[in-house]
């Protein structure tokens, strides 16, 4: 009766291990087999198609997010190189026939291998090089947020890698970070002005070629601006106590607002006395708190300081109205608007029952859509898929995070920084590449262009760079870094890519940096794979003249063990 | 009125004296190179008007005609101007049967075709047809304000180049000024850019196509191989003296742009079937290897809005001779290979359709197919390897999931798939023929596809463009061609034979 449990026993101790020896037995036999490689070969290359696809309406970064960097398609290679190496493994020991075949995919592991390791611990970046300005920044394609506190601290928050909506659950007190959007649009949104008395209107402007709509606003925290330009045309939004002196008749054309205040009048009406200096410039004082404001209005509509730097502290503004009448300049108002003509002079036009204003410009006109004296428009992201044309972003290439800070929800974008206060301190929020920083630093000295003859295309560019490095006591040292001849330092590879203009004929460098400890194990496999299958092939050839009638109960063998 | 019709007469026949023959061979800078006269009218009048010729006169003579005017030496006439989009059609108040509208009448609406292009925000059909029409209706008005030809002006032993109106002050020796011009430059540059002249008017890949066709019918109907291989060899030949010529007019490789990776294909397919027929003394790789050489011949002579034919500078990026060359060429000539078991796939299986095979017949062709894949297989993973080796080089990446690169991937996976689908018990001999002459529609896409459908991306999808059209069609037909001869009873039937 004691033997039997204890027998029992044996066999529950000796399960698991027979088990597990049929579980090999079996995973050999599917993971291995010719139909498992089919099955994963094909479900790869579909994967493939619709990266392609993906990268074709989307963008690149978005494909890799999607696909190529997702972790279900790491998950497909990681099978493939199971097949593979099981495959392998299943046709030990080695037969002579089948040298080819070990040679093949024994190339294929290692260049697995090899992608792997530089997946892992290679580096891929960008290094931006402005004339004549020594950096060692490289950019990665690796998004960031990163908080700057007041007491200097810096935290970084690695962002998640998802294509979409990604949840994020930060929690300090006062700041707690809740979601990131890799691409995202701006839609506009109105919010109460609460307090800053402070106007904002939409107008569209149009003729029978173009249309164009302007949000504009002199609410400070708005994300649009009260300034645009439109071409040759500049479009000032303006408080509308500016508007009668804008219409009004003045000599000088200098109109004078008192922002504390908010009245405007003009310098023949305080009778302010216009003078010129023995260079000709027209200035004007205007006595304020025991002190002469020094008015330069042809320059400036800020009073100057003696050595001529601008003043900011002062509630005087001082603008010259013949200083608009050079270039096409439209005064928005509200609901009124003023505009020089260049036979009629400063007209005055106010925006009744929508119907448009006639502007003296390319048969231009111009609507107001809506005027809010008590709101304001900001710009809040949302989740967009972006739309790549012409390999161009050009819709949801905004990354933005949404944080609270102090029971207030805030988006951070990656098109401008953030800064909050609680309080006197400030918080600054910012969405950016991950940099590493190399122990050298590189400065561009010239960049060259070469230009197809007769054309503007650039035929060649080249970058004559100085590197130091602090760590060595050696002077900087000189390179010439074009297409095909980069510049070796250290670990790092640097690749002339592309340019940028900074100014005319004035070019700044872009390098591609590069760090590939899995290289020579990837050239390796490349070797092997490319020798193997043509032994393969010229093998089974062979082969087959000689067991042509044989073959196909190799075959049946090989894939049955 | 006689006085009018002697003017015209005499005017005429000035420009008639004046613009002769032998101006071809005048050296023209354009579009980043210098090429024959001939070659720039040639491709500008067709850029145009769509055509090659004007109202009887040769490119030549009309744009040499329409330059001349710009100083008083000839009479200025319109040209018609090429609009095949129907909106673009509209928006120029066209008649909508029409393709052409007169320069003159087009030259109106250019301000109205800028503002929409400037409107349409996103890519589309129509907006690209727009800015060919712009750019048609300048390079018109380029031609007759005497810009288009440009003149060398010789400084400090460099040549400079200006618009023919700026320079050509004497008009009463024009030819001789154009001679000196000519003299002048050849000692000064060399000769070099008259090969293009050679090139263009000795039509040599048309001869190659003739050839091909005689070697085609050679073995099929008089039924003698041997005339064929002739033939074959015959070609291969004149396609490297023209191959060679492109060459040494670019300075490169001659595997730049579709056109040439076209011709490239057609020539390495001929070659590689002609080194197979060693081994395998079977004459249908030779009729594959010409039918696949001459459908390639085709594609170059007819299909110039999809295929263009000139040579223009590359992009900085690919000047690599020796990697662009090893590369490339791999690649094509692996495609090239495709392409054989592809053709050789369809004629077994009409042949198969059509029940002139035996079982036996058809395992012999299945093994000729799968030679034809293997040797494409092996090139194919050697190309992708040595473009990841060339973009390692050159810009620090091996691979970079580009759509190019992806797409040669996903071909070499699908008969990667095949290949070993054949070890099991779902690729039969049937089937294997059907999946290769179906795989070739992967080749097409990576090599078509990624250019003319994936690169246009989402928004101006619309098939207008040559290269979707084609590529569309050929889908349709080779998928008509796999339904028809792969579901039947014979299909069936011929599941047996392997298992």
């Amino acid at each position: 009766m004691g033997i039997l449990p204890h027998m029992k026993n044996l066999n529950l101790l000796n399960n698991p291990l027979t088990s597990l020896g049929k579980a090999y037995k079996k995973l050999e036999s599917t993971l291995g087999s010719m139909k498992f490689a089919v099955v994963i070969i094909l479900v790869f290359a579909i994967a493939l198609v619709y990266g392609t696809f993906m990268e074709s309406y989307h963008g690149r970064e978005f494909a890799n997010k999607l696909v190529y960097k997702s972790w279900w398609f790491m998950g497909l290679q990681l099978f493939m190189f199971i097949s593979i190496l099981v495959a392998t493994l299943n046709r030990l020991p080695a037969k002579k026939m089948l040298y080819g075949f070990y040679t093949l995919h024994a190339g294929l592991l290692i260049l697995f291998a090899g992608s792997f390791l530089t997946y892992v611990t290679g580096v891929d970046g960008m290094l931006e090089l402005m004339p004549k300005e020594p950096s060692n920044t490289v950019r990665v394609q690796e998004d960031q947020f990163v908080v700057g506190y007041p007491n200097g601290e810096v935290k970084i928050f690695t962002l998640p890698d998802g294509a979409f909506e990604n949840e994020m659950n930060y929690e300090e007190p006062g700041l707690q970070i809740k979601k990131y959007l890799p691409f995202s649009k701006l839609n506009t949104v109105w919010r109460p002005s609460q307090g800053t008395p402070a106007s904002s209107a939409v107008y569209t402007i149009y003729n029978e070629n173009v249309a164009e709509q302007m949000i504009m606003s002199l609410h400070p925290e708005s994300d649009f601006q009260s300034m645009q330009k439109l071409g040759p045309l500049s479009v000032h939004f303006m408080p509308e106590t500016l508007y009668s002196c804008f219409t009004q008749k003045t000599e000088s054309g200098f109109i004078v607002w008192n922002t504390e205040e908010d009245i405007c009048y003009t310098a023949e009406s305080e009778n302010y006395e216009i003078k010129k200096t023995p260079t000709n410039n027209l200035f004007m004082i205007i006595p304020h708190k025991g002190e002469y404001l020094k008015f330069f209005p042809d320059f400036s509509p800020l009073p100057l300081n003696d050595d001529l730097t601008k003043r900011q502290d002062t509630p005087f503004r001082v603008f010259s109205k013949k200083l608009f009448e050079k270039k096409p300049n439209l005064f928005l108002f509200g609901d009124k608007t003023v505009f020089f003509h260049k036979r009629k002079g400063w007209l005055g036009r106010e925006f009744t029952d929508k119907r448009p204003v006639s502007l003296p410009w390319m048969n231009f006109k111009l609507t107001l859509d809506s005027f809010r004296p008590n709101a304001y428009p900001a710009q809040v992201p949302s989740y967009s898929r972006p739309v790549q044309d012409q390999g161009e972003i050009i819709e949801g290439g905004i990354k933005a995070v949404l944080i609270n800070f102090y029971g207030q929800d805030y988006w951070v974008r990656s098109d401008q920084p953030l800064a909050l206060s609680n309080g006197d301190k400030q918080v600054r929020f910012q969405i950016k590449s991950r940099e590493i920083k190399l122990p050298y630093q590189i400065t561009l000295d010239r960049f060259k262009m070469d230009k197809n003859p007769g054309t503007n295309d650039p035929a060649s560019y080249e970058s004559f760079v100085s590197l130091l490095d602090g760590r060595t006591n050696t002077p900087a040292s000189s390179h010439h870094v074009f297409m095909n001849n980069p510049l070796k330092y250290d670990d790092f590879t640097f690749y002339q890519s592309s340019y940028f203009q900074v100014g005319p004929n004035e070019y700044g460098s872009a390098f591609s940096v590069n760090y590939d400890p899995g290289r020579p194990i990837k050239y390796l496999g490349s070797i092997l794979l490319v020798f193997g299958s043509t032994w393969h092939f010229a093998l089974r050839r062979r082969k087959k003249r000689k067991f042509f009638e044989k073959e196909s109960t190799i075959e049946s063998q090989s894939e049955k063990s | 009125m006689l006085r009018i019709i002697i003017l015209v007469l005499f005017s005429t026949s000035i420009a008639a004296n004046v613009c002769t023959q032998d101006f071809e061979s005048l050296p023209v800078q354009a579009a980043g190179r210098v090429k024959p006269l001939l070659v720039h009218a040639n491709e500008t009048i067709k850029f145009i008007t769509g055509k090659s010729k004007f109202e009887g006169m040769s490119s030549l003579e009309t744009f040499c005609k329409l330059s001349l005017s710009s100083i008083g030496l000839s009479e200025s006439f319109e040209l018609p101007i090429k609009v095949e989009h129907i909106e673009a059609k509209k928006l120029m108040d066209m008649d909508e049967n029409s393709n052409f509208i007169p320069s003159s009448k087009a030259m109106n609406y250019k301000e109205l075709i800028r503002a929409q292009i400037m409107k349409t925000k996103r890519t589309s059909p129509l907006k690209k047809e727009l800015n060919k029409v712009w750019a048609r209706i300048n390079n018109y008005e380029l031609i007759k304000n005497g810009q288009s030809w440009t003149v060398p002006i010789f400084a400090e032993n460099k040549a400079l180049w200006h618009g023919l109106a700026d320079v050509a002050k004497d008009k009463t020796d024009i030819k001789n000024f154009f001679k000196n011009k000519k003299e002048k430059y050849i000692e000064l540059e060399g000769d070099n850019y008259l090969m293009e002249l050679t090139y263009v008017k000795s039509h040599i890949f048309d001869v190659a196509m003739l050839l091909a066709l005689i070697g085609i019918f050679a073995t099929v109907l008089l039924k003698s191989p041997k005339v064929g291989v002739f033939f074959g060899i015959f070609t291969i030949l004149i396609e490297i003296a023209g191959m060679t010529m492109r060459v040494l007019i670019s300075g490169r490789a001659p595997i730049t742009n579709m056109y040439e990776t076209v011709m490239f294909s057609g020539f390495g397919a001929l070659v590689i079937a002609l080194i197979v027929m060693i081994f395998k003394r079977d004459k249908i790789f030779l009729l594959a290897g010409l039918g696949y050489n001459v459908l390639c011949l085709f594609m170059m002579k007819f299909a110039n809005n999809m295929l263009d034919p000139s040579i223009s500078p590359l992009v900085p990026v690919l000047r690599d001779n020796f990697w662009l060359s090893t590369h490339v060429t791999t690649i094509i000539l692996s495609y090239a290979a495709l392409a054989l078991s592809w053709i050789l796939a369809n004629i077994v299986l009409v042949k198969n359709k059509l029940g002139k095979l035996s079982k036996a017949d058809y395992r012999y062709y299945e093994q000729l197919i799968g030679t034809s894949v293997k040797v494409g297989v092996v090139l194919l993973a050697a190309g992708i390897i040595l473009g990841g080796v060339w973009a390692d080089y050159s810009w620090g990446r091996f691979w970079g999931w580009d759509p190019k690169e992806t797409w040669s991937l996903i071909v070499l996976l699908f008969y990667m798939a095949v290949l070993h689908g054949k070890y099991t018990n779902w690729v039969n001999t049937h089937r294997f023929v059907i999946l290769t002459a179906a795989g070739f529609m992967t080749v097409m896409m990576a090599w078509f596809g990624v250019n003319y459908i994936l690169a246009t991306g989402l928004h101006s999808y619309g098939f207008s463009e040559g290269g979707a059209i084609f590529l569309g069609t050929f889908f349709m037909v080779q998928t008509i061609i796999l339904i028809i001869c792969g579901v039947s009873l014979k299909g069936l039937k011929s599941v047996q034979v392997n298992s």
